[in-house]
């Protein structure tokens, strides 16, 4: 046991030197702040430029409505150092009778192609009938900027109801607040006190729903991966510079794998208990300390163990049957495509965890320890038989796998030349 | 004689190939034993096997005194043939851990490393990182990886290959030190002059099968004072139509000669054609008898003399 003990502090300290954990702890938060931060601070600042734009109105009664909407648009947007968008800027098509369609729509497409329009919309003249499904056109060079077209389109469809609306003798204001969303608010049950009172429901929200969950499994999936690159590099390193035929010399092969895998385990626990500190942080700061569960941390833990010592035992048995990193690639794909897909059936659970689906996937060992824990961290959260049941057949499975890990590693790691096939790899197994 | 290695009886094959065919040996312990043998001959497959890396399909080894599945690991140390150490790890630090996992403590450790890097001049390096050293120096700090934990049987594969004259002579030394403090030495080499100056037993496999085994002078008796040194005043034209000569080597000013008669009857050839200046039964040296083991016979099969 000493011994696997320090081969896993070697791993440990291998690993928290190495670029792999140093991007995944410290530099990818940092980066996905930044990143957010300079987006945010873009989005207001990027995007000054006055967007001139033509409207040919052929109902005749459009225009102002667009014009007083723009300039409100533009009030709200601020002036000078304070601006925080774009301001369109609306002018009218003269009067169009007696003109040739065709050459005002080219004469229009001539003014933004010389730049004095960025666009020009079209509003048919019947689009006030309320049978009409003539659609508003809007005409740009530049058809990835969509700010000003969906502006246009909110704005032209909000106009069109009211007028018709209004000619059909109703009071905007009125329907507005007659059919005004209800909105449903969602609630966790009451209880029962000793005392024969009930405790207040609470108020379950999208951040309990949806923001708790994701989190998890997000940090499930990175404290896994986090690991397998650099699990791979260095078996692979051992194996071509014939270190470990110096460490088989000292160790056996079990006890080699055994230390790999407890060094998975602690910088995994070490990678998720950073994230879960400011992930508590957080929630401190928005005032919502009631989601933070002790018993979820407990699952977390629990399956966050199991699927480390589950995909670590399957990386390295792997890696070990390679003989450089090419053959470890195409070796690796069917287990890197299993987290991942484990990965993204999550989703299917996040989105009905009760659902027959969603159970059976979190019974499906690989996927367990994503999707039973979508389902716990979901209120009310699965039975917890079955969440018993499903930890009881991961860590069957997670024995079974490490066993049959171990096979290949004694035989992989002195293997050298091409990359073993499936069948060889069991053949290794039943040896 | 205790022995510290006993191999009984051990086979190992690749696919169909036989890498060691049925080999016994035992090894004693405080001797240096030298392992020679050709290329794939199974050198390196037996000194694994004593290893534990890889098991025997069949037969047993004992090494100190133990199943060499067992714990004796901790007491042997191994030099392998392709050098295994970590690139980017500090030399210290990797001797550090190759020592502790040979079950000896930073306390035990620390001392020794010190020791020995000072000893082969790789003091000043013991916090750079590997790959920052020259091969030579690598090579050294392997060496160190294998004695730091003092053990009591050494396993060398290829010790000093690669290694100019110098630092071939430092580890030398090193090696007959430890010799001298009581630890049984087994090193596989090519070079036949080490191994004729430093081994007390010399073990040559040749296709998997053992063909020598014994002390030098014991081999050297074995194959007999069948080699006679001449120096003719006509050079090698001389010994042309001499009858009885089974192999003649030129080395210039002398001829390496060696006759299906008996050196009496050459003696009396030679003298009869030319002026022999010098006339000498030699003992065969042991690349002499390593070449005629492994020469390939004339229809290019390899043979076993």
């Amino acid at each position: 046991m000493r011994r696997v003990l320090i081969v896993a502090q070697n791993e440990v300290l291998g690993l928290v030197r190495s670029k792999f954990f140093i991007i995944g702890i410290l530099v990818m938060p940092v980066c996905v702040g930044v990143l957010m931060t300079f987006l945010g601070y873009a989005s207001s600042r990027v995007d000054h430029a006055d967007r001139r734009f033509a409207v040919l109105d052929r109902t005749g009664v459009l225009y102002p409505a667009v014009q007083e909407a723009a300039a409100q648009y533009n009030r709200e947007k601020g002036e000078g150092a304070e601006r925080s968008g774009p301001h369109f800027l609306p002018e009218p098509v003269a009067d169009t009778a007696g003109q040739d369609d065709a050459a005002l729509l080219a004469g229009l497409s001539d003014r933004v192609r010389r730049g004095d329009l960025f666009a020009f919309v079209e509003i048919p003249a019947g689009a006030l009938d309320p049978g009409s499904t003539a659609a508003v056109k809007y005409y740009t060079q530049n058809t990835s900027y969509v700010r000003l077209s969906t502006w246009l389109a909110s704005t032209l469809d909000g106009q069109v109801q009211q007028e018709r609306l209004k000619r059909a003798g109703m009071d905007p204001r009125l329907v507005r607040q007659l059919t005004r969303r209800t909105e449903l608010a969602s609630f966790g049950l009451t209880e029962r006190r000793a005392d024969g009172s009930t405790t207040e429901a609470r108020r379950v929200d999208e951040l309990q729903r949806f923001g708790i969950p994701i989190f998890f499994l997000v940090l499930m999936f990175m404290s896994v991966m986090s690991n397998a690159q650099h699990l791979i590099n260095t078996i692979i390193e051992e194996k071509m510079s014939k270190i470990s035929e110096v460490l088989l010399g000292s160790i056996s092969s079990f006890q080699l794998l055994a230390g790999k895998l407890v060094g998975v385990v602690v910088v995994s626990l070490l990678l998720a208990a950073v994230y879960l500190i400011g992930g508590a942080y957080t929630l401190f700061a928005l005032g919502r300390p009631d989601l933070i569960d002790p018993v979820l941390l407990g699952w977390f833990v629990v399956f966050l163990l199991c699927a480390a010592l589950l995909y670590g035992s399957l990386f390295q048995a792997l890696s070990s049957a390679c003989s450089d990193l090419k053959d470890a690639q195409s070796l690796l794909q069917p287990a890197m495509m299993m987290l991942i897909m484990a990965y993204l059936s999550s989703m299917l659970v996040l989105r009905a965890p009760d659902s027959a689906l969603a159970v059976g996937l979190s019974f499906v060992p690989v996927l367990t320890p994503f999707a039973m824990l979508l389902r716990l961290s979901m209120p009310p959260g699965p039975p917890l038989w079955q969440a018993l049941l499903s930890v009881a057949i991961l860590m069957t499975t997670t024995v079974a796998v490490v066993w049959a890990a171990a096979r290949i590693f004694r035989v992989g790691l002195l293997m050298q030349g091409k990359a073993p096939n499936l069948p060889e790899l069991l053949r290794w197994i039943r040896k | 004689m205790t022995a510290a290695i006993e191999i009984r009886h051990v086979s190992k094959h690749f696919g169909t190939q036989a890498a060691v065919d049925d080999l016994n040996l035992m090894v004693p312990e405080g001797a240096i034993y030298g392992f020679i043998g050709p290329n794939g001959s199974g050198k390196s497959t037996t000194l694994r096997m004593i290893m534990n890396i890889i098991q025997p399909d069949v037969g047993e080894i004992d090494v100190l005194g133990k199943p060499a599945a067992s714990s004796a690991r901790d007491e042997i140390g191994y030099l392998p043939e392709e050098r295994g150490l970590y690139k980017k790890m500090q030399v210290r630090r990797l001797l550090r851990y190759y020592g502790r996992l040979k079950g000896r403590s930073l306390g035990e450790l620390e001392p020794a490393i010190t020791r020995w890097l000072d000893r082969l001049q790789l003091g000043a390096w013991a916090d750079k990182r590997v790959d920052q050293l020259s091969k030579g120096m690598a090579q050294k700090v392997q060496f160190i990886a294998s004695i730091v934990a003092r053990p009591r049987l050494l396993i060398l594969d290829e010790p000093f290959s690669g290694l100019d004259p110098v630092n071939a002579d430092a580890l030398r030394t090193a090696v007959l030190d430890l010799r001298r403090e009581g630890t049984t030495i087994v090193f596989s080499t090519h070079d036949m002059g080490t191994a004729e100056k430093m081994c007390d037993r010399i073990f040559m496999i040749f296709q998997g099968r053992k063909v020598l085994d014994g002390s030098l002078a014991d081999i050297q008796a074995q194959y007999g004072h069948d080699t006679i040194r001449v120096r003719l005043s006509g050079g090698a034209s001389a010994l042309q139509g001499v009858s009885g000569l089974e192999s003649v080597t030129d080395h210039g000013n002398f001829q390496d000669v060696r006759t299906t008669g008996s050196p009496g009857a050459l003696l009396q050839q030679l003298i009869a054609r030319t002026e022999v200046r010098h006339f000498e039964i030699m003992q065969p040296s042991l690349a002499d008898i390593f070449v005629r083991i492994a020469r390939p016979e004339p229809d290019g099969r390899e043979g076993a003399a």
